[in-house]
């Protein structure tokens, strides 16, 4: 999210931009290209009806089900909550794993800092699983490599040094040259194992033991760490009890800080969200049968009906869950046309965060950022959208 | 249709498909960066794909057909796919440890062919079913 982005639009056309990232041209381009429609029943409606159906939906329902969540603005994100308890629903994103990690940190299990620390005082950055070069383009440049900060005013060339742990030598690896080590798939509790046992001074078990030796010696002497988590370890092994093992171990050692990298804008602000409603990043469901750490074939256990907010599930769950999903019946809001709306049987076109409609979110590492819109757009913002179906149920 | 062998597919997130993506998921430009499966030159060799041909995945999940790339950098046994719709297709849906999905990894059986590469609308088709 970044906050010092300046455009000048015609109309829906972006005209010239300074500091965006190509991903972030690409969001920003997406603003005239395959937009939702408001549809019920295979029939293109006003806004109002597709929500009155929607409302019909989920009041009728027994089981009911809200997913998504992580691309929409705070606000929108409570009113969620709001809305699953209201109707006795489970909510939250069961396809990310990245949760773990934001309840480890909420919870005082995991050591944090902001992404202003990282940029002014660490001197080493572990990218596990990550790959920010790909994912949060402007990463490096803003916070975690390349910037001058107030104690390391010698950036990259001295001041720091980046480590990739990953199973491929990705765009980020590439950066971090002789700091890359590459596990193999499923290798990462071993790889953490073995770096425990060399930060306390014994020969680890792994084939280049001076390798993994020199990097202990730069972790203990490191004055301000900082690890950012990707998908690649939070989907890397259980319950990542190694993670934080490992971590525990450092924190004796030095400062070391974990901010995890997440792939939707305001993935965190759901994290916490639902941390605070009911004690769990993950998802969560209230009513009689209230509780969490249902997985999604779980969740979908007798459900009924669906309401997918600014997500795309049917796109990214291993296809025998997405065919069971994809027979429940859905509404689904959001900005775009994608495989899922085109699977629900309702739909509720949004304006884009940001963009058409302000707001505020979480960054990853917990920081509150408030925005307004940049362009003029008949479009509702999906708080709005919310608080008429809070009205329909 | 050549012989399939099992591979170990690992999944990530390229920023060009991510590019793509935010484009719109329906275009060829999106299916060109997501349809696609990264092979160790040894592993292409041995399975006779060759680049930029087609090649089909098969798990018991289900099969699609990307367009093999052969990868500059060893990584003998692992092929590498960018998270898109068409891995989807091959995840498996068990809970494996801990009783979480495995959505970064799984084996496939790997081998050329001569079909078109799977559309979206096609998975779009599947997943919907009849």
């Amino acid at each position: 999210m970044c906050d010092d982005i300046e455009a000048d639009f015609d109309g829906m056309q972006v005209k010239r931009t300074l500091n965006l990232c190509r991903k972030g041209r690409a969001h920003y381009d997406s603003l005239a290209v395959d937009r939702l429609t408001p549809t019920a029943g295979g029939s293109e409606v006003r806004v109002e009806e597709a929500v009155s159906a929607a409302g019909e939906l989920l009041a009728g329902a027994d089981r009911p089900l809200l997913l998504g969540f992580g691309r929409s603005t705070l606000e929108a994100q409570r009113l969620g909550i709001e809305l699953a308890k209201r109707l006795g629903a489970a909510i939250g994103d069961p396809t990310s794993r990245q949760g773990l990690i934001t309840e480890g940190i909420l919870k005082g299990e995991l050591p944090t800092c902001t992404f202003d620390d990282v940029r002014n005082y660490a001197d080493v950055s572990i990218y596990w699983g990550d790959d920010p070069s790909s994912s949060h383009p402007r990463h490096l440049s803003r916070f975690s490599y390349f910037p001058r900060g107030e104690k390391r005013q010698r950036g990259y060339e001295e001041d720091r040094e980046a480590i990739v742990i990953d199973v491929r030598r990705s765009p980020t690896a590439t950066i971090a040259a002789d700091g890359f080590f590459q596990v193999p798939p499923g290798g990462d509790a071993a790889f953490a194992e073995a770096l425990t046992a060399a930060l306390g001074g014994k020969i680890p078990k792994v084939e280049d033991k001076k390798k993994m030796l020199n990097l202990a010696t730069k972790l203990r002497k490191a004055k301000f760490g900082a690890i950012f988590t990707g998908p690649g370890l939070a989907d890397a092994q259980g319950d990542l009890g190694w993670f934080f093992s490992l971590v525990a171990r450092l924190k004796e050692l030095t400062r070391f800080s974990v901010i995890p990298s997440l792939p939707e804008y305001n993935a965190r602000g759901l994290h916490q969200a639902l941390f605070d409603a009911a004690g769990s990043s993950g998802p969560v469901t209230f009513g009689n049968e209230g509780g969490s750490g249902l997985g999604l074939p779980g969740l979908l256990e007798g459900c009924d009906a669906v309401l997918v907010v600014g997500s795309d599930p049917l796109a990214g769950l291993p296809a025998p869950l997405a065919r069971r999903l994809a027979k429940v019946p859905m509404a689904a809001v959001g900005t775009h046309r994608n495989l899922t709306t085109d699977a629900a049987g309702v739909t509720i076109p949004t304006a884009m965060a940001g963009l058409e409609a302000g707001g505020a979110a979480l960054r990853a590492d917990g920081v509150r950022v408030d925005f307004d819109s940049a362009v003029e757009s008949d479009r509702s913002a999906d708080l709005q959208i919310l608080e008429m179906l809070m009205e329909a149920v | 249709m050549g012989e399939m062998e099992e591979l170990l597919i690992v999944t990530y997130r390229g920023i060009f498909q991510e590019v793509e993506e935010a484009l719109g998921i329906y275009s060829d430009s999106y299916r060109e960066e997501s349809a696609l499966l990264f092979l160790d030159r040894g592993d292409a060799l041995g399975r006779k794909i060759q680049a930029d041909s087609p090649v089909l995945l098969e798990t018991a999940t289900g099969k699609v057909v990307v367009v093999a790339k052969v990868s500059e950098e060893p990584h003998p046994g692992i092929g590498f796919m960018p998270r898109s719709p068409w891995s989807a297709q091959l995840l498996p849906a068990e809970a494996g440890e801990g009783g979480l999905l495995q959505m970064k990894r799984f084996q496939a059986r790997v081998g050329p062919v001569g079909e078109a590469v799977t559309t979206i609308e096609e998975i779009g088709e599947r997943i919907r079913g009849p």
